[in-house]
Order: structure tokens, then C-alpha cells, then sequence
């Protein structure tokens, strides 16, 4: 009798969790992610946790990553290995929130098959990020929050891109590292800011997301210009590289770079738009 | 082909590398314009490619390309094992380890330090190599051997535990510097470069009789008037500064110090006097080759060299081995 009295408290409880958004989801690789609460969250990547935040579920979320810095609510709250599963699981989560762009997919199946739910992100485009944000408000109850973020994410990008639509049209590179020089290919978000801003990436495919490239790239003419995030630690690289052969257009202006603010430059969340207005706004005064 | 042929086509093969290093080497400037350069009718910006960019990076690629042969040629001849070359002792590996390390580690407007770290990395693992070998009855080349294999295993670990605990913004570039490139080449470079490589291929030079006879075996060596404890300490020594200065300005680079002085020993025969310069040419062309292959092949992506030089040589390595008697 007791376990026919459970038997029916649990499916009275599956169901009023269907009823209030419990539903199975497809996260950005195509995993489906089982229903259920989302009450202890741990995020394994800056951008991940950015969206959490910004949705609202922050005071949920039990551990993050470390380079996770942003907001500032975030600061205090305990660390975890994104690579060790043993660190995730320690924080005893009910979801887990991942990206492809840094975290294992082994470490991800892991995770699964230890019975914690885990969604990964794979945004690579401001239209990924804006169904990353459906998605997440989906897995967080979380929809009006989420299509709110979703929308104006969505509108300042395509206010952003009419903008650079009225610019003449330029070839890039995306810099993410001045020595050795790593650039960021097609089919990644910083190619999708360069190609919302009207710029069009030199970069080529077939050489990995991430290439290294020949310095000489950067002595090409036909590249017009260079963008690139304004870390403090690539700023020595950048110095060091002006007074190298390679560095020669960089060093004369004949090759300008746009600098972006680092963190929403380098990070495919919330502050995206930051760095995509960051970067027409730049454009505008350097036609 | 008789001997003088042969060299005929070494130098051929030198030229060759040399005229693509300068001419194709690059996405910026196609080999009209590189030419150009030289008659004097180019663009500053061109002349700024070939003279400024290229020809560092080439005379880099053909200065590691010969002392990574050269400390190659002298290990197999110094150790009597055709295994040997400048990783095995774990020289390279000492570089490379304290160069990834240092690269992973320092504030990014002390990078320029790496190469220093590098040398001192090998330095370091060719003092502690040496004294492992150490035994109550002097060395030996079986110790020492032995004791390349335990640095180079302790190395690895080192490179290993940065590549895996490494800050994302680092890791392409200590990962470059465990595969080899030439990208950073500069004239100063070039010029730290110089005395690692022509100190040691001068005392390699010197004790190329030695090296010979020692080769056939040590009693046989003292009998004919070589002090082998000391004439194996300064080839060892010569063989750490050229392996430790190719790895301070190129990183990793493998094959071409195993697989030069066999090619050059089954094309010219075993006197070591007339294989040093054989070899020395012969890495210094094919490195060179491998650089242009690897900055060619997906340009303006680049591959690591030391991919390249791995790719490009065993296949004409197995050929020459099994069409030698």
C-alpha cells in the first residue's frame, strides 16, 4: 500500500514537473536532456555562467569554472575542474551547463553516465547564442526571461550589422594571439562578428577553428585590417611584433587594428552584442 | 652515381631549398615579386618580405637543419648506436621542457626569455645526464644512454604536465615549441644562434679522426693515441650546445638529427671526416625543404616542421634502407 501511495506521489510529481516546464530538451549537440529540477547548477565555462546570470538562475548556480569572473556575484561562488569529473560531481549538481568551446566531451559523457544531466552550448553565431538562450531558459524555467534576453540579444545584432551594412566592405583577421599568430576561423563566433560588422575574414577553413597562420599574413595587401581583443596579456605580444619585420604594416597604421573590450569579445554570451557594437563603432570611425 | 655526383646533387638539393625558402616560401609574395627583390626592381614592402622575413627564417631553418645533423652524426658515432641522436640523451627534451615551461609560466612581456630558458633547460639535463652516467669506473656509452633515457622520460612528463595544465591563451605556443617552428626567426636570433653552432661543429670537426676510431670500439681508439673519456666529454658537450641551441630557437624538430648522417652514411659511406660536412648540408637542406612544405602546404595555415620533416623523410629513409646492400 505505502509503495502504491509513492508510486502515485511520484507520478503526481512528474507530471506537475511537466506541467511547470520539465520537459526533455535537445541541448546544442543534440543530447537529450532528461527532465528534471534544476536546482544545484554548475557551469564549466565563463560564457555559460554569463547566460545563467543573465537569465535570472544565478542564485542557483552552486559552482563555476575557473575563469568564470563575471558578474560579480560570481566571484564568491566555489570553483570547479571542468576537466575532472570527480570536481563536478563534488558539488553534487542536478544540472550541468557546458560548451564545446572549452570543455571535453569526454568529460561530458562522464558526467552522463554518472546520472547528472548535463546541456551543452555550442555557439557559434550570434543566431546560436540566441537559441542558446531559448534553450537555457527552456532547462531553467525560464522562458519569459530567456525570450527577453533572446530578443534584444537578436536586435542588437541585426541594429549592429545594418549599421556595418552602410560600411564599405573589408577583409580581416581575427587575432586571438599575436605570437605564435592564432587566428579564428570560419565557423566560429568571432568569424560571425567579423561578418556581421561587414568585414570579410581572411582566414582560411581547413586549417582547425583556431589556426596558426604564417606571420607574412599579416603583410598581405589585400588584408585591410586587423580585430583583436584587448587582453593585458597580448598587449607585450602586439608591442614586440611592431618592431619585427612582420609587424612593418602594423607599425606604419597601413594596417589598423580595432581593438575589442576582451571579456565580450572573447566570451559567446550575453555581452556579445557588446563586442559587435564595440566593433562597427570602430569601423565607423576608422572607414 | 659517382661521389662527385653526388655532391653535385647535394648542393643542387641545398640550392633548391634555399631559392624555395626565398621565393615561395610565403602567402605575401609569389616568386616573381621575390625575384624582383633581388634585381632590385621590388616594392620596400617586398623587399621587406624577402630580406627581412624570409631570409632569417631561412638561414634559421638551415642553421638547426645542420647542427640537429651534425650533433645526430656525432652521437651514433660517439655511442656506436644507430639510435642515437640529440633526443635520446634528452638534451632536447631539457630544452624543450624548460622552454614550455617558462612559456607557460611567465608574464607574457618576459616571453622574449624563452630561448634563454631553453638553452639553460638543456644545459642543465646535459650536467645531470653526464653525472648520472657516472659510474666508479668512469662512463660509458651504455650509461649514458641509459641515463638520456631517464631525462628524456622525466622531460616528458614536464611537457606533458604544462601542455595539460597550461592557460588556454598559452597553449598553441608551447605546444609549437614541442613541434617545431621557425616563425619567430630574427636576425638576433640568427645571431645567438651563430656561436652553438659553429663552436661545437668546430670541435667536431677537430675530433672527426677520433670520432672514427672510436667507433671501432675504445681500445682500439687509445691504441691508436685517442684519450677517449676526454674526446667523448667535448663531442658530448658539442653535441648538447648544438641540440640545445636548435631547440632554444626552433623547439622540437625530429628525425632530422636520426635520419641525416644514416641517409648521408648510406650515400657516402662511414668516414667520419668526409660525412660531417655531408651532413651537415644534407640537414640543413632538408630542413629547409620541410619549413617551405610546412608553411606551402595549407598556406597561410601553418604545420608544424617538425611534422613535416617526420612526414617527408621516412618514407625516402625506408626506400634508401632497402635499396642499400
Amino acid at each position: 500500500m505505502a509503495v502504491g501511495r509513492c508510486a502515485i506521489a511520484l507520478l503526481v510529481a512528474a507530471q506537475a514537473g511537466t506541467l511547470a516546464g520539465f520537459e526533455p530538451v535537445l541541448d546544442q549537440v543534440g543530447a537529450l536532456i532528461a527532465a528534471g529540477p534544476s536546482a544545484r547548477i554548475v557551469t564549466l565555462a565563463p560564457d555559460v555562467t554569463e547566460l545563467v546570470f543573465a537569465l535570472g538562475a544565478g542564485d542557483r548556480v552552486v559552482a563555476v569554472a575557473p575563469h568564470c569572473d563575471f558578474p560579480a556575484a560570481v566571484v564568491s561562488r566555489p570553483r570547479v575542474h571542468p576537466g575532472d569529473p570527480e570536481s563536478v560531481l563534488a558539488a553534487a549538481p542536478d544540472l550541468v551547463i557546458a560548451s564545446t568551446a572549452g570543455n571535453d566531451p569526454v568529460v561530458v559523457q562522464r558526467l552522463r553516465s554518472a546520472a547528472v544531466r548535463v546541456a551543452t552550448l555550442d555557439i557559434t553565431s550570434c543566431t546560436r547564442l540566441v537559441e542558446a538562450c531559448r534553450l537555457l531558459g527552456a532547462l531553467l524555467e525560464r522562458v519569459p526571461e530567456a525570450d527577453t534576453l533572446a530578443t534584444t540579444i537578436a536586435q542588437r545584432c541585426a541594429a549592429a550589422a545594418q549599421r556595418a551594412g552602410r560600411l564599405p566592405p573589408r577583409t580581416a583577421l581575427y587575432v586571438v594571439w599575436w605570437e605564435p599568430l592564432i587566428v579564428a576561423a570560419p565557423g566560429t563566433f568571432h568569424d560571425d562578428l567579423l561578418r556581421l560588422a561587414g568585414l570579410v575574414n581572411r582566414a582560411p577553413s581547413g586549417g582547425g577553428r583556431y589556426p596558426r597562420l604564417d606571420p607574412e599574413t599579416l603583410l598581405d595587401p589585400a588584408l585591410d585590417l586587423v580585430v583583436a581583443p584587448d587582453e593585458r596579456e597580448s598587449r607585450p605580444l602586439f608591442a614586440k611584433l611592431l618592431t619585427r619585420p612582420a609587424g612593418l604594416r602594423l607599425a606604419r597604421g597601413s594596417l589598423p587594428v580595432l581593438w575589442l573590450p576582451a571579456d565580450p569579445a572573447s566570451r559567446p554570451g550575453p555581452r556579445l552584442p557588446v563586442a559587435l557594437e564595440a566593433l562597427v563603432a570602430a569601423r565607423e570611425a576608422n572607414p | 652515381m659517382t661521389s662527385p655526383g653526388r655532391d653535385a646533387a647535394l648542393v643542387t638539393l641545398l640550392l633548391a631549398s634555399v631559392c624555395g625558402g626565398l621565393a615561395l616560401a610565403g602567402p605575401a609574395v609569389g616568386p616573381a615579386d621575390a625575384l624582383a627583390a633581388f634585381t632590385g626592381h621590388a616594392t620596400p614592402e617586398v623587399r621587406t618580405i624577402v630580406f627581412a622575413l624570409r631570409l632569417p627564417r631561412l638561414l634559421l631553418a638551415l642553421g638547426v637543419g645542420a647542427a640537429l645533423a651534425l650533433a645526430g652524426a656525432a652521437l651514433q658515432n660517439l655511442l656506436s648506436n644507430p639510435l642515437a641522436d640529440p633526443f635520446l640523451l634528452g638534451v632536447s627534451g631539457g630544452g624543450a621542457a624548460a622552454a614550455t615551461v617558462a612559456y607557460a609560466a611567465l608574464p607574457a612581456a618576459l616571453l622574449g626569455a624563452v630561448p634563454l630558458a631553453a638553452v639553460v633547460g638543456a644545459a642543465c639535463t646535459t650536467a645531470v645526464v653526464w653525472w648520472m652516467a657516472r659510474g666508479p669506473l668512469g662512463g660509458s656509452s651504455t650509461r649514458l644512454i641509459l641515463a638520456g633515457i631517464a631525462a628524456n622520460a622525466f622531460t616528458s612528463a614536464i611537457i606533458l604536465a604544462v601542455v595539460a595544465t597550461a592557460p588556454s591563451t598559452r597553449l598553441p605556443g608551447a605546444l609549437a615549441i614541442t613541434m617545431g617552428s621557425f616563425a619567430a626567426a630574427t636576425p638576433a636570433a640568427l645571431a645567438w644562434l651563430a656561436p652553438y653552432l659553429l663552436v661545437p661543429a668546430a670541435v667536431l670537426a677537430w675530433h672527426a679522426r677520433d670520432l672514427g676510431l672510436l667507433a671501432l670500439g675504445e681500445e682500439s681508439a687509445a691504441a691508436l693515441g685517442v684519450e677517449p673519456g676526454r674526446v667523448r666529454q667535448r663531442i658530448f658537450l658539442a653535441a648538447a650546445a648544438l641540440s640545445g641551441g636548435a631547440v632554444a630557437f626552433a623547439g622540437v624538430i625530429g628525425f632530422v638529427g636520426l635520419a641525416t648522417p644514416h641517409l648521408c652514411r648510406l650515400v657516402w659511406g662511414n668516414d667520419v671526416r668526409r660525412l660531417l660536412p655531408r651532413v651537415a648540408t644534407a640537414g640543413a637542406a632538408f630542413t629547409a625543404l620541410g619549413d617551405l612544405v610546412a608553411r606551402r602546404a595549407l598556406s597561410p595555415v601553418e604545420l608544424p616542421v617538425g611534422v613535416i620533416t617526420a612526414l617527408l623523410g621516412v618514407p625516402f629513409f625506408v626506400a634508401l634502407l632497402r635499396r642499400s646492400p
